[in-house]
């Protein structure tokens, strides 16, 4: 019979059977199961090591699958490339905040990765010599993104799906991970709740790599999947470790109007055109050479400026494909016509589609090394939910997913690395009966406040006070609006109670995550006194201020707040210029 | 917008099941998800369904409406409320329901898992450490098997599995296909072997119903075709099934016709066709068997016997021969397609033509395929600056 939070018997319908035990002990344990996660999985498999994934969605829901355009890695198919040529286009898309040694080895290592996916089967689109097609993408200096149609994420999720499959990896699917087990200054293991028959179940791993994607869910309008809402990133801040660069937010330029579903960089790629309302291509006066192509907060920020200056259309400017044909569309871009004609009604062979800035990525997360390896002796961190920091202040579009691979590998490897050379796992009783005690805590409430009020109230104000520009007075009030949602959070009320796929409840605890790594974005960008990257203040400081704050920003929980410091950036061979497209 | 929805809740630690109605406000532009959300969120908490992405790719939401499987995500509440309609929304079939719209998707994986979904690398391996060198034609084959997102709706309808819970079912199978018809792949024959046992692709009962509810196109249906296709071209015909159609191919090239009273002893073997004597002698009450055992050729043989010899010059043989459905996301149909640019831009109603600025509406038009980004070249100018 489980206790209540205040020792005695809970009553005897037992609502929550919540018995913890450690339910299996591995080597490896992977939190999350998008492309980094069954990256790192494979990698640790092969090193040797027992490993097993968690995550809160079978792998293939993951949210890598919805990434479209593709895939950076400087393979030469297309035109002459080579890795320090992509390695220099990263470092000036990051607003030189990207640390360069990690921004090499990506470079580097992207290109072997590749041929390996294709290797293990992937669905990439294919020149007419059969090798892999290539396609232009922001701010690349040559066509270099790999794809497959406008579908690569998919390809990349079965891909390793697949692989995970053929290894026969254990994997804990439907299990909400909430908290870290630190034992012994180091990490022996997630506590979890079981999404599909309930309970709290404990697992133990020698190392642990979280790779639970991003959070885009704390705005209102964004690209990402419900499941994004920063679960990782606040299990590793909760525990004490430092988040890196959270201010950065990624905003994409292409997001469907009005529900911000993605619509590919591929499209500019392959040539599509962004006009306003007059049919004027607007990014010849932002950025006379790449135009279309420019890095994606440049463009975001010249959309905004249409439409906040009112040569937009509804709060949006149009992309436009149509000169493209419908064969290239149907060939190239056919999913992205798709969503055109599901969530718009619009065909993009005939019309324009309505655009505009959506939350997209976050530059920031934990705060790794280039071997996935953070602060706590144990834990492992890889893909969107790391910071190593190769993207800095704004990532380029199809980094990300290579990120999620080289960096995936790294981290499995690494975390397999140290698993076979120690060997016990213990979890105590303490880490627990702490999180029993704050399931009870949220289940135990007989009334309160919804989570969506909160949850809604978080995405208008983030979207609003926190987006493309940002205004100090804009900021400093969102801290005070995720202040106040913080103070209602203790009081939300979960209705189910039940044991059973009680996606009530977890949908609750994403929510206290979330707003949890709202605070460290605003509170991050509130002090950061400069236009760098994505984090934008042309009102204040609309210039880039290398002097000041050339330094990754660091934020800790201490004390139920947060705690800001920085730390270096790390150059090699690029001096900071000024970035123009 | 009011939407009415009728739900079949259902608690499988309890067995309670009951169907209940909602009536909720929602956006023009809802989807039977958003619906489902608002339905969780401000009226009843305790609702279950999976949802992920709301883009139609992760494969979460399949749910059935009205008696067919849908994606929650890609189905679009507005003309339903119009009409005035409560659409009824359940469990997927064909698998066990764990809670309300939550079913228990482990035979549908288990499935998956028995066709060896990963490519087994073949023997002609690049030895440059290099990708394979393919055409993109030959990975064409495949292409719509490869859009599949594993969501479960074609199962879900699957009548075949409905009487044999063993089925492989058209998601595994099409999964298959994506192999067997991978150039890069080495196994095809240990796999058709495997996927032609019992249980396999001879027993779909061809209803096309999985075909029908793909969210994505894949047609697994036609999949289940090119495996069964490439079965018979590489010999692999021990079962019914196969000796059934090989014997269709057969029967019309020899005569022009389908010679039904053979049809028995080809597909099952001489030996257990006897058992088959009753069903003979109802054939032969119908005017179905000819009392001579000369067959009839049919008068346009020779039409038969080309389009067989046309199959065979154009290589079609095997999974090739299967044309590929209208139905694929790449064919979305949009019209004639015919029309120039001039007459998309002439379009009534149609958004203004793109042109540079300063350069003229027509000058414009010239597509920009090529990123040209020369670092340091010209700054980031602010609108209106000089």
């Amino acid at each position: 019979m489980p206790l209540g939070v205040d020792g005695s018997a809970a009553d005897g319908e037992a609502r929550c059977a919540s018995v913890i035990s450690v339910i299996a002990k591995h080597d490896v344990l992977v939190v999350g199961a998008g492309c980094a996660g069954m990256r790192a999985a494979i990698e640790a498999y092969d090193a040797g090591a027992d490993v097993a994934m968690i995550s809160k969605l079978h792998p293939t829901r993951s949210h890598s699958g919805a990434a479209e355009g593709g895939i950076n890695a400087a393979l030469g198919n297309a035109a002459e490339d080579n890795a320090e040529i992509h390695a220099y286009d990263t470092v000036k898309g990051s607003d030189y905040l990207g640390d360069q040694d990690a921004i090499e080895v990506f470079a580097e290592e992207a290109p072997g990765d590749i041929i390996q996916l294709e290797n293990w089967g992937a669905f990439f689109s294919r020149r007419e010599d059969g090798k892999l097609a290539q396609r232009p993408f922001g701010a690349a200096g040559s066509p270099r993104t790999v794809y497959a149609a406008d579908i690569t994420g998919h390809v990349l999720i079965q891909v390793l799906w697949e692989q995970v499959c053929k290894r026969d990896i254990p994997v804990y699917e439907e299990f909400f991970a909430w908290q870290l087990v630190e034992h012994e200054d180091r990490c022996q293991g997630v506590i979890c709740w079981d999404l599909l028959h309930g309970g709290l179940k404990t697992v133990g791993g020698k190392t642990v790599v979280l790779a639970t994607g991003g959070a885009g869910r704390q705005y209102r309008v964004t690209t990402n999947a419900y499941a994004c809402t920063g679960d990782g990133m606040a299990m590793a801040l909760h525990a004490g470790l430092p988040l890196k660069d959270m201010e950065f937010m990624q905003f994409h330029p292409t997001t469907l109007y009005p529900t911000g579903i993605l619509l590919t960089e591929g499209i500019r790629g392959e040539g599509g055109y962004l006009i306003n309302k007059d049919g004027e291509r607007f990014m010849k006066h932002y950025a006379p050479n790449a135009l279309e192509l420019a890095s994606r907060d440049v463009v975001s920020r010249s959309e905004q400026t249409e439409i906040d200056e009112g040569r937009g259309i509804e709060g949006s400017v149009l992309l436009d494909m149509r000169h493209l044909g419908a064969e290239r569309i149907i060939e190239r871009l056919p999913g992205s016509r798709e969503l055109s004609m599901v969530y718009a009604g619009i065909d993009p062979i005939y019309d324009p589609v309505p655009v505009r800035p959506g939350a997209h990525y976050h530059m920031g997360g934990i705060e790794t090394d280039n071997d996935g390896a953070t602060e706590m002796t144990g834990l492992y961190a890889a893909g969107e939910c790391a910071c190593v920091s190769i993207h800095g202040a704004n990532r380029l579009g199809g980094n990300s997913l290579m990120e999620t691979i080289t960096f995936g590998r790294r981290a499995g490897r690494s975390a397999a690395e140290w698993a076979l050379s120690h060997t016990t796992v213990e979890v105590p009783e303490s880490a627990e009966r702490d999180a029993e005690a704050r399931l009870r805590d949220l289940l135990d409430r007989e009334g309160g406040e919804r989570p969506w009020k909160l949850r809604d109230e978080l995405g208008s104000s983030m979207l609003e006070n926190f987006a493309v520009f940002r205004r100090e007075e804009q900021m400093a009030r969102q801290i005070e609006i995720i202040e106040g949602l913080r103070e209602r959070y203790p009081n939300v009320y979960v209705e189910d109670k039940g044991e059973v796929f009680n996606s009530d409840l977890t949908q609750a605890i994403e929510l206290g995550n979330m707003l949890d790594t709202a605070l460290c974005m605003v509170t991050a960008g509130l002090v950061r006194k400069e236009s760098r990257g994505a984090h934008a203040r042309p009102h204040d400081y609309p210039t880039r201020d290398d002097e000041n704050f050339l330094h990754h920003s660091i934020t800790r929980w201490k004390d139920g707040g947060v705690e800001l410091t920085k730390s270096e950036v790390r150059f090699t061979k690029w001096e900071p210029q000024e970035r123009t497209y | 917008m009011q939407v009415g929805l009728k739900i079949w809740r259902y608690d499988s630690a309890t067995g309670d099941r009951a169907l209940r109605e909602y009536e909720i406000e929602a956006p023009e532009e809802a989807t039977l998800l958003d619906c489902l959300d608002i339905v969780k969120d401000r009226h009843d908490g305790t609702l279950a369904y999976r949802k992920s992405c709301r883009m139609m790719i992760c494969g979460s939401c399949g749910m059935r409406m009205d008696g067919a499987a849908v994606l929650a995500c890609k189905t679009r509440m507005y003309d339903i409320a119009q009409e005035g309609r409560v659409p009824v929304i359940s469990a997927m079939g064909n698998l066990p329901i764990v809670k309300d719209l939550v079913v228990d998707m482990d035979p549908f994986w288990s499935k998956f898992k028995a066709m060896w979904p990963w490519l087994e690398p073949g023997y002609d391996r690049p030895d440059d450490g290099r990708e394979y060198r393919i055409s993109q034609e030959r990975m064409n084959v495949v292409h719509k098997e490869a859009l599949c997102i594993n969501c479960g709706c074609c199962v879900s309808e699957c009548n075949a599995m409905e009487s044999d819970p063993e089925f492989l079912g058209p998601q595994a199978l099409a999964k298959g296909m994506r192999f067997v018809g991978d150039p890069r792949d080495g196994a095809t024959v240990e796999r058709l072997e495997r996927y032609n046992r019992e249980h396999g692709i001879w027993d779909c009962t061809r209803c096309y119903f999985c075909n029908e509810r793909c969210p994505k196109g894949v047609d697994p249906r036609d999949a289940i075709a090119k495996l069964g296709a490439e079965s018979i071209r590489l010999g692999i015909d021990r079962d019914m099934g196969a000796k059934h159609a090989k014997w269709f191919v057969r029967s019309a090239e020899t005569t022009g016709w389908l010679r039904e009273e053979e049809l028995i002893p080809k597909t099952q073997g001489y030996v257990s066709a006897i058992k088959q004597l009753k069903f003979g002698a109802s054939l032969a009450r119908h005017g179905k068997v000819r009392p001579v055992p000369i067959p009839h050729v049919a008068r346009d043989v020779d039409e038969a016997r080309n389009l067989r010899k046309v199959v065979q010059e154009q290589d079609r043989a095997g999974a090739l021969g299967i044309v590929q459905g209208e139905r694929a996301l790449a064919r979305l149909a949009h019209g004639g397609g015919s029309e120039s640019l001039e007459e998309i831009y002439a379009r009534p109603g149609s958004a203004p033509r793109p042109f540079l600025p300063g350069e003229g509406s027509a000058e414009g038009q010239g597509s920009l395929t090529q990123a040209d980004v020369t670092p340091g070249k010209e700054p980031t100018r602010k609108r209106g600056e000089a």
